[in-house]
């Protein structure tokens, strides 16, 4: 019957990460409805309180910043990645293209605290980018990079490149060289070859680029808690600040529920906007 | 030949029309991928409204050749005139030709009016004429009601026609296809074939054809050009190319053909007599011209040209049958005959009779009942 026999044997590893998962995730629940003691790390009764806490003007409005900090660094990916994923695609240099595959896949390799820093040293008043742009004479006085929601974006952007382009770069090397080149024969320029014909049958690739980098950014703590320094205020790093500076476990537990939440949310969404793209697309 | 091109040209000046200029010419025209050359200076003039044939093995050059006309690659030396117009540093885009891909290339998110549009919205062609041409192009090629398809609701043979009238709408100047019936089975390419030829000599439409295959290059074209290792080795009409063919690698290339071992017995004017065994036949003398008079030769002939005759008949070799084929409208005999061919010598015996006159074992004689023999200097068969 069984053709298999070692299926479930391969599998149960994964089943065993998987009931790790769940019992961590049940266990942030249990304590998104206890109250909270002031001063002490035991937890009270149950309680809806902590959710409804949520509809404060600013736990909103640290929902609403991840949301917009997490579109813009999907976006300025999305905008920096493609055209390197082109060029990876159809370049007949190899030299190039491991030039470009090696560009954009270090910052993987990367400890997320040593990147970090390097856009700490990189942004700073007396950093290299204000300093490069001083001694050029662009510049009168040091711009404030650092602790501002650019600057947050620019480390995000780099973080999140390498998934990007290894996205796209599937998509296009999907796409046969004849429909571009027929597009040719009849006719169209190299802009319109790319609007009418590569950009649309990318599409896929775009939708699922976009949603990964939009997740990625949405769990993104170390970026945001040191580029931002407090001033840039996302969901996870209030739920770093509650569970950790007040030991309001319970309030932090609710917010990263409600964060999952909303991160999966704008995902299906996104997924729901794009499927008449998708479907365009498609070849089968 | 100085004559000649003065006459042309006299033609030109006095009738002005297209029909004295080529509708593509290559002047020389090379192309190198690093080290190899995959074309090395080919001329060629297509006349206006022909049906050209690029002709060869995988890795000829024919398909470097289309796409150097197509605009797709950049000549490294030479020149390409379309309609007259140089058109050797002109994109692709700009050069108005029409092209059939082997996988037809249809676009998959478009319908099959969106397609067969495409082609006019960027010459911006407007709404109304587009649509009656559009019409009009898919009535061509017999598919009116499929407007609103997308290409994977198509079988192979319609996305070929979708992809002809994509091809055909924009009026090209010159229809380019590569290959486009190996995609197809059997049954459906002939045709094609037939559908194909039939809608390119009402439109007059100046073609372009590439394939490996030399029946498909026999029946469709006005002229073939054969190309080997990147060169053309011959250029002509496709019953010249089958019973004259200019050097070995073609006679070998196109149909079948048994190769004798010859002798040069003399040589008067355009033609040579050459002997096999006992045999004697007339071959053109230009192919052998640096043979010596009682030189060895190898005979090329067709296997439709030889005849079963009893043994010891006057005029015939003696071989011994081997292998018989039935093929349905005639049987392939493959015959030894150590004296006269090294490998065994292919027979096409028309009807039936062969089968049951013929046994294998059958000591008979061979008997070339035809002028369209050629004849090489001799070499290593290719």
């Amino acid at each position: 019957m069984n053709t298999r026999p070692f299926l479930g044997w391969f599998v149960s590893p994964a089943g065993l990460v998987a009931v790790g998962l769940i019992a961590a995730m049940l266990a942030v629940f249990q304590y998104s409805v206890r109250a909270y003691i002031p001063g002490s790390l035991e937890v009270g009764g149950f309680t809806w309180q902590n959710f409804a806490a949520m509809l404060r003007p600013l736990y909103a409005l640290a929902f609403w910043n991840t949301v917009l900090l997490c579109f813009e660094t999907a976006v300025f990916t999305l905008i920096l990645a493609y055209p390197l994923a082109y060029a990876l695609v159809r370049t007949n240099s190899s030299a190039l293209r491991s030039f470009i595959l090696i560009v954009s896949v270090t910052p993987l390799f990367l400890g997320e605290v040593v990147r970090t820093y390097s856009w700490m040293i990189v942004l700073g008043s007396n950093g290299f980018l204000n300093t490069l742009l001083l001694k050029l004479g662009l510049l009168d006085r040091p711009v404030q990079m650092m602790f501002t929601a650019g600057g947050v974006v620019a480390a995000l952007v780099h973080v999140t490149m390498p998934i990007m382009v290894i996205m796209l770069a599937a998509a296009l090397s999907h796409i046969d060289r004849n429909y571009e080149k027929a597009a040719e024969s009849l006719g169209a320029g190299p802009v319109r070859v790319f609007l009418t014909i590569t950009l649309p049958l990318s599409m896929p690739g775009i939708v699922a680029g976009f949603s990964t980098a939009f997740a990625w950014t949405f769990s993104a703590f170390a970026t945001p808690q040191l580029i931002g320094g407090g001033r840039v205020s996302t969901v996870s790093t209030l739920i770093y600040q509650l569970g950790f500076s007040s030991f309001n476990f319970p309030f932090a537990a609710s917010l990263s529920i409600i964060g999952l939440a909303l991160s999966l949310a704008v995902i299906a969404l996104l997924r729901k906007a794009a499927r008449p793209l998708e479907r365009m697309a498609s070849t089968t | 030949m100085l004559m000649r091109t003065n006459q042309m040209a006299a033609n030109t000046s006095v009738a002005g029309s297209d029909k004295a200029r080529p509708a593509v010419q290559l002047d020389g025209v090379t192309k190198r991928f690093g080290d190899s050359i995959a074309l090395h200076e080919a001329w060629l003039k297509i006349r206006s409204s022909e049906f050209m044939t690029l002709l060869g093995p995988s890795g000829c050059g024919k398909t470097t050749l289309l796409n150097l006309v197509a605009g797709f690659l950049e000549a490294d030396g030479g020149e390409i005139f379309i309609e007259g117009a140089l058109v050797t540093e002109t994109p692709a885009h700009m050069r108005e030709i029409g092209i059939v891909f082997q996988n037809y290339a249809l676009f998959p998110h478009m319908s099959v009016a969106k397609n067969v549009a495409y082609g006019l919205k960027t010459r911006g062609v407007d709404k109304k004429e587009m649509a009656r041409r559009v019409d009009e192009a898919l009535a061509l090629v017999k598919l009116s009601g499929f407007s609103d398809r997308k290409p994977r609701q198509l079988s192979g043979g319609q996305q070929q026609r979708v992809a002809l009238a994509r091809a055909l709408v924009i009026r090209p100047k010159v229809l380019l296809l590569d290959e486009p019936f190996s995609a197809l089975d059997k049954n459906l390419r002939g045709s094609m074939q037939v559908e194909l030829k039939q809608i390119q000599r009402e439109l007059g439409v100046t073609t372009i054809f590439v394939t490996h295959d030399q029946g498909e290059a026999l029946s469709m074209s006005d002229r073939i050009a054969v190309m080997s290792a990147g060169r053309i080795r011959q250029i002509a009409a496709p019953d010249e190319i089958y019973r004259r063919p200019a050097d070995r690698f073609v006679a070998s290339f196109v149909g079948d053909a048994n190769v004798l071992n010859g002798r040069l017995v003399e040589r008067s004017g355009d033609a040579a007599v050459v002997s096999i065994g006992e045999v004697r036949a007339s071959v053109p003398a230009a192919t052998i011209a640096e043979v010596a008079i009682g030189g060895s030769v190898d005979v090329f002939v067709r296997p439709e040209h030889l005849s079963v005759t009893s043994r010891g008949a006057s005029g015939s070799l003696p071989g011994t049958v081997t292998t018989q084929v039935f093929q349905g409208g005639h049987v392939d005999l493959y015959i030894d005959a150590p004296g006269s061919a090294r490998d065994p010598i292919l027979l096409r015996s028309p009807g039936i009779a062969g089968l049951s006159s013929c046994p294998v074992g059958a000591e008979i004689g061979l008997s070339i009942g035809s002028d369209d023999i050629v004849a090489f200097p001799p070499g290593e068969a290719p």
